[in-house]
Parts: structure tokens; C-alpha cells; sequence
């Protein structure tokens, strides 16, 4: 059975883009092998690993769990389409600073996500960063420096004059040892992310006993 | 030179190769997009043990889309990473030994296609009896998985004794015997392997791969392929993780370099995540018996271990693995007799190798939990116990390894202070608990895998009169940092910023030698290479300066970007200029480092495995929660203190430390790679629990717990400016720690990994019978050791060869890393007295 | 995956009519399960039948008081909507622990209700089991620690992999389903099957032309409700056991349970209602000592297979946990 190619328009990093690709691709393959977009990464292709995030629209999603079909009229932000003006944005500056990105092989799938985060809710705690993570396997760093920088990428992002965000030297937040974490992560207050887990921990239902 | 000093060396800093990986730039194998690229995939044995009576490809070659289909016939020479064991074939001749051993491949138009033709290629199997566990392979010598080998099933037999340990357990006050297992886990990188192979335009082979030792894959392909070793390329794309798991010559990359020289196309593999459990090359699944002699005050006496590795299906690292599970016991604590027997059989599931520890996590697993019950019986503190019997610096062991600097002490007390271990050991509340538990790493093994006294690394400079440098080394990036190690050298003895320097590494046709990224040595080795060729650049540069200036060679300093004279530092030259003066005295600026390791004073048969030139330490402390009416393990916080030697950049150092705990952790409460038995009528088939990211449970962030690093540095004068390794160290005494603070928390021994809910309550339950309250194996087999190599210790004035071995009565530093067996029938095989035979 | 077909429906009725099909036509709706199914060859459908943009994927109030769920709803959007959580607090706790966040931006109501069993025969190519037209249930003499310990007669052993179903049914949920032959709705209790051997490739009773549109919640009443799930994992799993209690509450001091539901997940072929642990229940002061009678009834009848009796006592934590979140009482 031969099938046509689909064709979509859709938004990528901002730009309109045209793509036509066999209608069973997913989003995954169609950008890494149709936009040459090889930023975005796989790790299964089943979902569960979490290392091709995209944002659709927005939002997180597994790219192997979405088909390019579907795309038609969306936006899709990969990590390719986190700098711009030729600025990589804080959350690239602070990962490469303080570690977060060994092998780098799940970086843009956390970048993304990471992104979105932020994007919702500016100042996360130590624990919202987990849970937004909590789809993403690292097996190099352990997390903690993820989490180090996601938490430094908060400090860093300030309004400048025309509105955009600026990105202060970096340099100093490298030398933060584990000690000083702690005060960190209770410095960033902030509101709750979509769907927090412990705010429905707090009416009368719970998960465990592993849940943190 | 005091740290103080240093510019580059010490202080944090983003990794050379960091902006990259933000951006997604970094290039791994699946990234390449070459034109009129072919893909393949390979068929893979549904059988664990099979004879392969007929392969019919007729109907996948006329699929339409596909170029090529190739089977075993296609490549009739083995290959293997050990000298020793070349038994493997890049697709199966006439036997296939796994449920995942490639039978076939198919190069096709597109993945989908290759994928397609794969259920149009007929192989007739006939199956043989499957090999499920060690103690069959032990029981039953045929059908043989191999045909060589010590014996049998059995792969390799070991027995060392370093003195009298009989004589020393009965001089012990106490004599303790356990016996632990430690299950077997994958490493789980998030990048699945992938290759691309192409024919260049010169006619030669290129290969792109996810390895972490383009050397070894270099040797391999032109061995496998009878190509001239000269007319072969590897380049080693970055690891999108490694921890072992890509350090040895896989199938998909042989298959791929041949079918790019048939075709004249560039052809790429990438396998499925399914395909990565079945190459696998991870933790052997280890039981282990250990028995130990101590005095009252806590000295030890003698150490008796016994360790069955479950192989699988190929040698691959095997027989160094089975060395590496008795080879560190001894660098940790005093130890003054010794006897180590260790055992490695073949069964029919993927081939275990080396996995981040290689081969000592088990062994050092069992040791520190029965230190944890000799300190208890002993009614001393367990840390005391361990900072009572820390071994000395600059000794050799009793089984000849020469140990440099010692941090382990300093690392005890750094451990318990930052986590008040004497406020919380046997003083939290019933259901919280606390364990230490310590270890040693080796920074880099004393020899190669393949018999040479050739350099381990070497390093070349380019310098540029731009004032750029290029550094160029085999070494391979896996995420670990060597590209920042080798440049932050290069910058710290040149006096300019990282930034000035590129890396060129992991590409066989570019960069001088270095062995790859394994057994924690590239920091050290590369490291040393590297300070070497700088030292040789920085003294052409400063003659070719001190004529220019009129100051005298020595009172030149290098830094700042600049030359110039330590006593009047404003006369000098920018870096630049100071590489024209010297282009223009000396012709072209390149120079060359490299780095050989000390000759090792083991020369017995097996003492090839071991030596390094110096050992890092560690000790951790873990805390539990366990909920005794579900078994639930919580793990709240992680302390560890390693002992760096010195931190190059400490951020990836902390992050090598924290990295290790994560994966420690994984396998201490979950990860498994596990195998089920299908019914008769089915095949008996031994097939992975499942291949599956989701099914193989590996820690998250709401997992993984807070890490409390400690960073102990003693500058070894053996290490590049007295570094040692990271990688690997830290992960060992996470496991230990957690079972100890299981004992803590809720009074059972859980002596195995992983420690899961289900073996807590199992303990429970025992407890509560009134039996012991424990989990874990309760018997280690009978096995036909051979006669023991006796190799008196350096105090009894052993001289490091073994008295009773016939065939080495000239001592021989020939020794292979590893690759020290007998040629199988060579010489009558001694054995000691066989005991009854238990199924 | 096969290649296939791709229909992207725009209406209820579109929708249904894709799916009837001279060949296999399946609805994607967030393709969470499908897709992976596919990829794993578990299904080759002929046709795929975007769902997505056809049902309802908002929340409505009901004249009763209760609420309508559409069968498109993100489960992200069901985690975190205000209504839900104040009147079916179990609900968005159930929702909340669902896969990864990734995978609650794109997963659906209806397709976490319908998705396919978790288990790991069913979901190897490998092994043709009863789910796949086989005649064997591989976890019988095979590996079976995340299998059932209600509901064992055979002749498939899954567990039911729904979060959802499980507190829905303890609300009394309806499901709307949408068919060539037009609508109906089901009680949840009614929706969901035991295997037997004329119906075991199926988990409920949705047929393949048909569609489940909406979730109909009544109005929940003066009651209190509890969720407990038990995991390996903290995130990215699914888990071992899991409870919701909804407790009608009455008597002098309000403190007497007049009745209660007690559904449990991830321990049967269908979600499981604990009738023993509902009559342990009934009449009782709403204390600690009544929670861990109930978890004790809870599992009475369970029938653990070779390797899942570890599961009897997890169930029973679980069941007196959901029941004391209910209460509000903290647990040791």
C-alpha cells in the first residue's frame, strides 16, 4: 500500500514551515529527519525517557508520542529555537555553566521542559523543578545540577529597560557548592506549576510512601 | 606549584564543550545525515542457544528498497576486546548463544524498509539445552557455549594466595562468613548506540560510532574485515552516555563498515532501545562467599573471598572482570593474607563486561556489609572500625599493588562530620537508619588490553601564531569531560584561556593513541600527556622569549594570555607573539606528550589486573526510612567525601561524584537486568525480563535524594597536578551503605542487590519467625578450583611472582591485562579437592 | 510502525463513521498508548482515526450537581481543574501521578479509561497471548509480581492499567459512549469486563465502532474521599496498588460512615470494588482502628499468583491510607 505524503504547515522556532513526510512519521522523525533539526534527541521512542521533548504549543510533549500529522498548524519549540538575537537563552547559559549538561544527550528535551516551567511560573521551588523534570531521565548527573541550574536561571533572568530579560555573568553562580543549595532553593518561592502534585496532596489524598 | 597559583586548574568552570551540548550542536552518530545514505538493521537470534542449520535470505534481497542482506558467511573472522577471548562474530556462523545474538542484516532505502525485510529472512534453528544460571553451567560441561575456555562452561578459574590465610584465621579472635549476591544491571544510556560507516573518497573505511574506545573498535574492524589497520578510520562521536557499555567492538559496527565497502554508501544503524539491552556488556551478577579473620581490636587477619560471575553469553571483558572482583580488597584496608578464587561461566544471555566499577562493586558490597557486622559484634563504631584498618600510603598490598596517596581516613572524617554520624548511628528513631560503608577506585589500569610498551596516551599541540593552540588526542568525550581536562592542562602550562584551545579528539586518522575511555584513566593519562607536550611547548616558546627579552628561561611566566618576566612582569610578550618568536627560531610549533604507567610489581599470572598508578577513595554515608508494613526504602540524603587528589574542575568532578551516587542508588533499590525462562514446549527459551526503559526501573528526580559532596584533596604526585579519578569511584560504596543502613534502621540484613520492598519484608517476616533476619543467598557452590598460585606477600620477601607456577618460573612482565588464560588444553589442569555436587 | 491511513475527524459523528472500516481503524485520541503500541507492533491499524479534534474536551456542570468530563479532556487540564478537584478531589490526585508530565500534556480521559493492559507479555511482540488471540496467559507459570490477586479465575491475569477508571468508579460515574446505532451511557461498573474466553482481548465493553464521549460524574453528596497509590517509582510508573474510598458520612457527631466504596487498582483484570471492605466500613466511626479493619477485609479474598503475594500487604496499607486521607487523619 503506497499512501501519499502528508503536508503541513506549522510553526517551528518561530518560523512558518512547510513539510511533507510519510503520514506515519512522528514529530520526532519528521524533525530530525525532515527539518534536519537534530537538536531534539531519542532515547526509546516509546515515551519513556523523556529526551525528545518538544514544547507543542507551548507545552511539553513527547515528540516520538505525537504523530507529524497532527501538527498541522501548531508551534514547535525545540531547543534549536531557545536562543535568540544570538543570545542563548539563561537556562542554556546556567546548564553549561554549572553542569547540568554531561553527555548532553537529554539536555534539550530538559531545556524544553525546563523552559516551560519558567514560562509558567518564573520563581519554582526545588520541588517544582522536580516534579516538571520528573518525565526526563538523566543517567550522568544525578539531578542535581539540573536542578542547580534551573534554580541559577531564575536568578539570572532580570527585566531590562525594553522588556526583554537580560542575562547577568554567570560566572559566580559556578562557584555555589552543595552547602549553599538549600538556601537556593527556599529563596525561590513562587506559584504552583500546571498540575502540582502536592496540591493535591493537600486535599485529603496522597501518593506513596516514595513520593517525596 | 600551590593551588593558589593555578589559573585554571581548581576553579569552576563551564566545560569546553558545554555551549554545544545547550544548543543542541553536539553531533552524536545518529546525527549524521550523509548523502545517499543506506540504514540497517539486524535480524536477532529468538533462541538463547541455537545451532543455526540454514539461513534463507532470498526473499529480504528482492524486497524492494533493499540493497544488501549479509549473514554470518560475510564475516568469518572472530574478534573480541580481549586478546584472550576473540569469540565473537559480527553475525552469527553457525550458533547463536542468546535471545538478541545477531543471525543477519539487511541494508535498506530507509529503516522501515530494512526493518520489513528483516521477517522475509527464514533461519532454521536447532535448539540446544539453554544455559540459565552459573551453577549449570557449573554442573554440566556440555553442550560447551565455547569451544575454548578453563573448562566446560566455565571461562575462567582463578585461585591467588598472598600468604597463609589458614594459619591467619586461626589467630583471628573472630572468623566471619557470608555469603552476598549482587544482581546484574544495565547501564542504561539515554543515547542508543549508533554508527555510520562510509567508504571515503579514497577508498578507505570511515566509521562514526557511539564508542568510547575508537582504538580498540580501530583494531577490531581491521582485523574482522583484513583491511590494513592504515586504511581504517574511527572516529568516536560524542557518548550520549557510556559507563562501560560502549567499550567494547560491536556487531552493528563490523555488519556497517563491511556493508559501506560493498556498497560504496554511506550505511547507519541505530539501534532500538530493545537492541541496547541485548548488547548490554554490564554488572555481572555476582555470588560471592567472603570469609574474614580479625582481632579483637578490629585488625584484620586474613581474607578469604570466592566469587561465581555469571558471564553470559562472550568473553568480552570477562576475564578481567573476574580478576577486578578480588583484585581491590586489599587497597582499601590492611590486609596481610590474602586468598582470592574467582570463577567466570558462560550462560545464554547477553555477555556482561564492564559497568561504571567494573567488576568491584560486588565484591566491595559484600566486604563493607560484613565489616558492618564484624564492627557490631566487635561493639565498635563502624567508622572507627574502618579508620582503625585504613591501609598505609606509598605500600605495596599483599597482592602487589602499589598504592600512592591515601585519603580514605580523611574521607571517613569528613563523612561522618557532615552528617553528625555520631549523633545518628543506632540513635534515630525504629524505621530511620544511617550506614557508611567505604571504597577505592583505580585511576586508570597499569596495562593495556592487548600486550605493548607503548605509551597508554599521547597528546600532540598545534600552536597557532594566532595564539590559538589545538590539542589533539584519542581520548573520548562520553559526557565525562575529557575535552575540558585536556585543554584545561594545556591552558593551565601555557598561560592562556581554555577557550584558546581546541580539542580534537577520538578520531583514529588525527589524533595520537589514547586507549579510550575506560578503567577512570583518561584524566590521569591523558592528563600527564598533555602537561608533557604544553611543558615541551612552553620551553621552545620560552627560549625563543628569554632571547627576545634578555631574561633568563627560568624567571619567564606564562600566563594571562601572556610571557613575561616573574620579576618584572610588564616586560613580556602577548601568547601570540611568543608563538611567532619561537616559529621563527625553532620552524614549526608542534609538540608532543605521552604517558606510559609505572611498570607494576605484580608479576604473578593475574596480576595484570589491578595495578594503577594510584587509587582514589571514598566513603559515604547514606540515610534510610523504611516502613516496615509495606518494606518501603526511602532514601532521604547521601554523604560522600571523595578523595580527588586534586579537583581540575571541580564542577564536573561534583558532578562525577553525584553521577556515580545516582546510578549506585539504581542499583541498590531497583535496576535489574533479569532474565525468565519460558515453559519446555516453548522453546525454554531464556528471554530478558523486558528490554524496556519503563520495565528496567531506573531512579527520577522525585527519586533521587539530596547528595552532600565532600571533595578530599591530596595531591597525588602521580596525577596530572595530583588528580585522580572520578568516574567510577564514587559509586562503590553507595550499595554497602544503603544495606548498613537498612540493618540500622530496622534491624535486617538484606545481603544482596537490589534491596527492594518485597526482600525487606521477606527479612521481616524472618525476624519475626524468630529466624535470622536477613535476606540473601544462603550457600556459595562447590567448585573444582584449580592449585592455587601461591605468591608470597612483600613482607613475607615475596618479590611479587608466584612460587608454585612451572610455566613463569622466569618471571615474565609479559602480562596482559587480563589476558593471562591458558591456551585451552595447554598443561595438565590441577584441581584441589572436589566437593559433593549440590543442584 | 505499519504504515497507515490517517483520518483527522472534525465531529462526533465523522469520527464514528471513520472507525467503521473494511480493515482495522483504531482512534487516536493523546496516542500515549496507541503509538507505542504500534511501534511495537502490538497493532498495525490500517486506519488511524484522529479523535482529538471530534469529542468534547471540557468540563460541564450537570443539572444534578455532578459534572461531565469530555472523552478528549487532556488529563493535565483534569488534574488541575478547580471544579474537579473541590467535588472529585480522588480524581485529580489519580490524575496528578499519571506517566510524566510530557505524557499528561497529550494523554486523554478516554484514552487512559480504554488504554490496553501494562503487561509486559502482552506487550511484547514476542508472546502471543489470549490478549493478542493466543491461547495462553503467559504470566500463569511465567513472571507475575505486577499482575493480579482479585479476580484471578483466568483466563487473562492483567491488571486493569487505568488510573482514572479506579476513582471514577468509586464516584458512581457514567460513561457516555457514541456508536453507528447512536448513544448510550454505561455505569462505570458496567463498562469494564472480566476475561472470559469469548471476550478476553478485551478490557470493557466498548465496541471497536464505538466511542466514549463523555464521563458523567453525579453529584457527589456529603461524602469524603481518599486515594492512595503505592509505587516503585516516584514518577514514570505505573502503580503496584492503588485505592479510592468515598465515604458517606452521617450520625450524631457526623462522624459515622452511613456507607462507603472502596474500589482498588492495579490489583484485578477490571478496577476492583471491595465489597468486604465496604461492609467492614458501613456503621463505623470514621478512626484509625476502622481504617485498618477495612484493609484488613480489603484483602481477605485475594488470591495471589507465584510472585505477587508481596501485593496482599501493600493493598491492605493502601486501603487503610486512602481511608485515613479521607478522614484527614495523618498516618505513621
Amino acid at each position: 500500500m503506497r499512501i501519499p505524503h502528508a503536508h503541513i504547515t506549522l510553526t517551528v522556532n518561530g518560523e512558518p514551515t512547510e513539510v511533507a513526510f510519510a503520514p506515519y512519521k512522528t514529530l520526532l522523525e519528521v524533525l530530525r529527519e525532515d527539518l534536519n533539526l537534530c537538536g531534539t534527541k531519542h532515547g526509546c521512542e516509546l515515551g519513556e525517557c523523556g529526551a525528545c521533548a518538544v514544547l507543542l504549543d507551548g507545552q511539553p510533549v513527547l515528540s516520538c508520542l505525537v504523530l507529524g500529522v497532527e501538527c498541522e498548524g501548531r508551534r514547535v519549540t525545540t531547543v534549536e529555537g531557545l536562543a535568540s538575537e544570538g543570545r542563548l537563552h539563561p537556562l542554556q547559559e546556567t546548564f553549561a555553566d554549572l553542569g547540568a549538561a554531561q553527555c548532553g544527550y537529554c539536555t534539550p528535551g530538559i531545556l524544553v521542559t525546563a523552559k516551560a516551567l519558567l514560562d509558567e511560573h518564573p520563581r519554582p521551588t526545588r520541588d517544582q523543578i522536580r516534579d516538571a523534570l520528573s518525565g526526563n531521565l538523566c543517567r550522568c548527573t544525578g539531578y542535581q545540577q539540573i536542578f542547580e541550574a534551573v534554580e541559577a536561571a531564575i536568578a539570572v533572568e532580570v527585566p531590562v529597560a525594553d522588556g526583554r530579560r537580560s542575562v547577568l555573568d554567570t560566572r559566580e553562580h559556578s562557584a555555589r557548592g552543595p552547602s549553599e543549595r538549600e538556601d537556593a532553593s527556599e529563596a525561590s518561592g513562587g506559584g504552583a506549576p500546571r498540575a502540582l502534585k502536592n496540591a493535591a496532596s493537600a486535599s485529603g489524598v496522597g501518593v506513596g510512601p516514595h513520593a517525596k | 606549584m600551590a593551588a593558589t597559583s593555578f589559573k585554571t586548574i581548581g576553579k569552576p568552570r563551564r566545560r569546553v564543550d558545554g555551549r554545544a551540548k545547550v544548543t543542541g550542536q553536539t553531533k552524536f552518530a545518529d546525527d549524521l545525515m550523509l548523502p545517499r545514505m543506506v540504514h540497517c538493521k539486524l535480524l536477532r537470534s529468538t533462541l538463547p542457544h541455537a545451532r543455526v542449520v540454514r539461513i534463507d535470505a532470498s526473499r529480504a534481497l528482492a524486497h524492494p528498497g533493499v540493497h544488501l542482506v549479509m549473514t554470518g558467511r560475510d564475516f568469518p573472522i572472530p574478534y573480541g576486546i580481549l586478546p584472550v577471548s576473540q569469540d565473537e562474530h559480527a553475525l552469527a556462523i553457525d550458533r547463536v548463544r542468546f535471545v538478541g545474538d545477531p543471525v543477519a542484516a539487511v541494508i535498506a532505502r530507509d529503516e522501515l524498509t530494512a526493518f520489513d525485510a528483516l521477517d522475509l529472512i527464514d533461519v532454521e534453528y536447532e535448539p540446544l539445552r539453554t544455559f540459565a544460571d552459573p551453577e549449570e553451567s557449573l554442573t554440566h560441561s556440555t553442550p560447551r557455549i565455547h569451544d575454548y575456555g578453563d573448562a566446560g562452561n566455565i571461562h575462567k578459574i582463578v585461585s591467588l594466595g598472598f600468604g597463609d590465610v589458614e594459619q591467619a584465621f586461626a589467630d583471628a579472635d573472630h572468623v566471619f562468613e557470608d555469603t552476598f549476591f549482587y544482581q546484574g544491571s544495565t547501564h542504561l544510556p539515554i543515547e542508543q548506540h549508533a554508527a555510520v560507516a562510509a567508504k571515503d573518497p579514497d577508498g578507505k573505511l570511515v566509521l562514526w560510532s557511539s564508542t568510547q574506545t575508537p582504538h580498540y573498535v580501530h583494531r577490531a574492524l581491521a582485523k574482522a574485515l583484513a583491511i590494513p589497520a592504515a586504511h581504517v578510520r574511527v572516529i568516536a562521536t560524542p557518548n550520549g552516555g557510556g559507563f562501560g557499555g560502549k567499550s567494547d567492538p560491536f556487531n552493528h559496527e563490523v555488519v556497517i563498515a563491511k556493508a559501506a565497502m560493498l556498497l560504496d554508501r554511506p550505511v547507519k544503524i541505530c539501534l532500538t532501545r530493545e537492541e541496547v539491552f541485548y548488547c548490554h556488556r554490564g554488572r555481572h551478577p555476582v555470588l560471592m562467599h567472603f570469609k574474614t579473620g580479625v582481632k579483637r581490636d578490629g585488625t584484620i587477619t586474613g581474607l578469604h573471598v570466592k566469587t561465581l560471575l555469571d558471564g553470559g553469553a562472550y568473553g568480552s571483558y570477562g576475564v578481567a572482570s573476574t580478576f577486578y572482583t578480588g583484585a581491590l580488597q586489599t587497597v582499601t584496608y590492611h590486609i596481610p593474607t590474602y586468598h582470592f578464587q574467582g570463577c567466570r561461566v558462560f550462560t545464554n544471555k547477553p555477555p556482561c563486561g564492564p559497568k561504571r566499577g567494573h567488576g568491584t562493586p560486588q565484591s566491595r558490597f559484600g566486604q563493607e556489609i560484613q565489616l558492618d557486622k564484624i564492627a557490631e559484634t566487635l561493639s565498635l563504631d563502624p567508622a572507627e572500625l574502618r579508620l582503625r584498618i585504613v591501609e598505609r600510603p606509598d605500600t605495596l598490598t599483599a597482592n602487589y599493588l602499589r598504592i600512592g596517596t591515601i585519603g580514605l581516613a580523611e574521607c571517613i572524617r569528613r563523612v561522618t562530620h557532615a552528617a553528625d554520624w555520631s549523633s545518628t548511628y543506632r540513635k534515630l528513631p525504629p524505621g530511620h537508619g544511617v550506614g557508611i560503608a567505604c571504597s577505592s577506585y583505580l585511576s586508570g589500569a597499569g596495562l593495556p588490553i592487548y600486550w605493548n610498551d607503548m605509551p597508554h596516551s599521547g597528546v600532540q599541540l598545534k600552536l597557532d601564531r594566532s595564539g590559538g593552540v589545538t590539542a589533539f588526542c584519542g581520548a573520548t568525550e562520553i559526557g565525562q569531560g575529557s575535552d575540558d581536562v585536556l585543554v584545561a592542562c594545556v591552558a593551565e602550562i601555557l598561560g592562556i584561556d581554555p577557550i584558546d584551545i581546541r580539542a580534537v579528539t577520538g578520531d583514529t586518522d588525527l589524533t595520537p593513541v589514547d586507549l579510550g575511555s575506560y578503567s577512570s584513566r583518561v584524566t590521569l593519562m591523558m592528563g600527564n600527556a598533555a602537561i608533557q607536550a604544553a611543558e615541551r611547548a612552553r620551553d621552545l616558546l620560552a627560549e625563543a622569549v628569554a632571547s627576545k627579552i634578555n631574561v633568563p628561561k627560568d624567571r619567564l611566566v606564562f600566563a594571562e594570555r601572556r610571557v613575561f618576566d616573574a620579576e618584572n612582569p610588564a616586560t613580556g610578550v602577548a601568547f601570540s607573539d611568543a608563538v611567532c618568536l619561537a616559529e621563527t627560531m625553532f620552524g614549526t610549533i608542534g609538540t608532543t606528550g605521552s604517558y606510559t604507567p609505572p611498570r607494576s610489581a605484580a608479576k604473578f599470572k593475574g596480576g595484570g589486573v589491578g595495578p594503577s598508578p594510584t587509587y582514589s577513595y571514598s566513603a559515604a554515608i547514606v540515610e534510610v526510612t523504611v516502613e516496615p508494613s509495606t518494606g518501603w526504602i526511602d532514601v532521604p540524603r547521601v554523604w560522600i567525601a571523595h578523595d580527588i587528589g586534586r579537583a581540575l574542575n571541580p564542577t564536573l568532578v561534583r558532578g562525577q561524584v553525584e553521577g556515580s551516587v545516582y546510578m549506585a542508588l539504581g542499583e541498590a533499590l531497583m535496576e535489574e537486568q533479569t532474565f525468565r525462562r519460558l515453559p519446555p514446549r516453548l522453546s525454554h527459551a531464556l528471554v530478558h525480563k523486558f528490554p524496556s526503559m519503563l520495565e528496567y526501573k531506573s531512579p527520577t528526580t522525585m527519586d533521587m535524594p539530596d547528595v552532600i559532596t565532600e571533595l578530599v584533596e591530596a595531591p597525588d604526585p602521580r596525577g596530572p597536578f595530583g588528580a585522580k579519578e572520578v568516574g567510577q569511584g564514587p559509586l562503590l560504596p553507595v550499595m554497602p551503605a544503603v544495606a548498613n543502613a537498612v540493618y540500622d534502621a530496622i534491624g535486617v540484613r538484606i545481603d544482596e542487590v537490589p534491596i527492594t520492598p518485597e526482600k525487606i519484608l521477606k527479612a521481616l517476616d524472618a525476624k519475626a519467625a524468630g529466624k535470622t533476619p536477613r535476606y540473601g543467598p544462603s550457600r556459595f557452590p562447590d567448585i573444582a578450583w584449580p592449585e592455587t598460585l601461591q605468591v608470597p606477600p612483600p613482607w613475607e620477601g615475596g618479590d611479587g611472582t608466584a612460587v608454585n607456577d612451572q610455566r613463569r618460573s622466569v618471571p615474565d612482565t609479559r602480562e596482559r591485562h587480563g589476558a593471562s588464560a591458558s591456551a585451552p588444553g595447554v598443561g595438565p589442569r590441577r584441581y584441589e579437592k572436589v566437593g559433593p555436587r549440590e543442584r | 510502525m505499519k504504515a497507515f491511513a490517517y483520518v483527522n475527524a472534525t465531529s462526533e459523528r465523522e469520527a464514528v463513521a471513520a472507525l467503521k472500516f473494511d480493515g482495522i481503524a483504531l482512534p487516536l485520541a493523546g496516542g500515549q498508548d496507541l503509538l507505542a503500541r504500534m511501534k511495537d507492533y502490538i497493532d498495525s491499524p490500517d486506519r488511524v482515526v484522529n479523535v482529538k479534534n471530534a469529542l468534547d474536551a471540557t468540563v460541564t456542570a450537570t443539572p444534578d450537581g455532578g459534572l461531565k468530563i469530555g472523552g478528549a479532556m487532556k488529563v493535565v487540564d483534569l488534574a488541575e481543574h478547580a471544579q474537579v478537584a473541590k467535588l472529585y478531589p480522588a480524581v485529580a490526585a489519580a490524575a496528578i501521578e499519571i506517566g510524566t508530565p510530557q505524557i499528561r500534556n497529550q494523554a486523554t480521559v478516554g484514552g487512559n479509561i480504554n488504554q490496553r493492559p501494562r503487561c509486559w507479555y502482552y506487550r511484547n511482540e514476542e508472546f502471543v497471548c489470549y490478549k493478542k488471540g493466543g491461547s495462553r496467559c503467559f504470566a500463569v507459570n511465567g513472571e507475575n509480581q505486577y499482575h493480579a490477586i482479585f479476580g484471578n479465575d483466568g483466563p487473562s491475569h492483567i491488571v486493569h492499567p487505568s488510573s482514572l477508571a479506579v476513582p471514577f468508579l468509586a464516584y458512581g460515574a457514567k460513561f457516555r459512549v457514541l456508536g453507528p446505532n447512536g448513544e448510550r451511557e454505561i455505569a462505570a461498573a458496567e463498562y469494564f469486563t472480566m476475561p472470559t474466553l469469548q471476550n478476553v482481548m478485551k478490557e470493557n465493553v466498548l465496541a471497536d465502532e464505538e466511542l466514549l464521549t463523555h464521563v458523567i460524574l453525579p453529584a457527589p453528596g456529603n461524602v469524603k474521599s481518599g486515594h492512595y497509590e503505592v509505587r516503585y517509582k516516584a514518577s514514570h510508573d505505573w502503580p503496584l496498588v492503588f485505592a479510592t474510598i468515598v465515604l458517606a458520612l452521617g450520625g450524631t457527631s457526623g462522624n459515622t460512615i452511613r456507607s462507603a466504596r472502596v474500589v482498588l487498582g492495579a490489583v484485578a483484570p477490571v478496577p476492583w470494588r471491595s465489597k468486604a471492605a465496604e461492609d467492614a466500613l458501613a456503621g463505623k466511626p470514621l478512626n484509625e482502628q476502622t481504617a485498618a479493619l477495612a484493609g484488613e477485609a480489603a484483602v481477605k479474598e485475594a488470591k495471589p499468583m507465584s510472585g505477587n503475594a508481596y501485593k496482599i500487604q501493600i493493598t491492605r496499607t493502601a486501603v487503610k491510607r486512602a481511608i485515613m486521607n479521607a478522614a484527614g487523619i495523618k498516618t505513621a
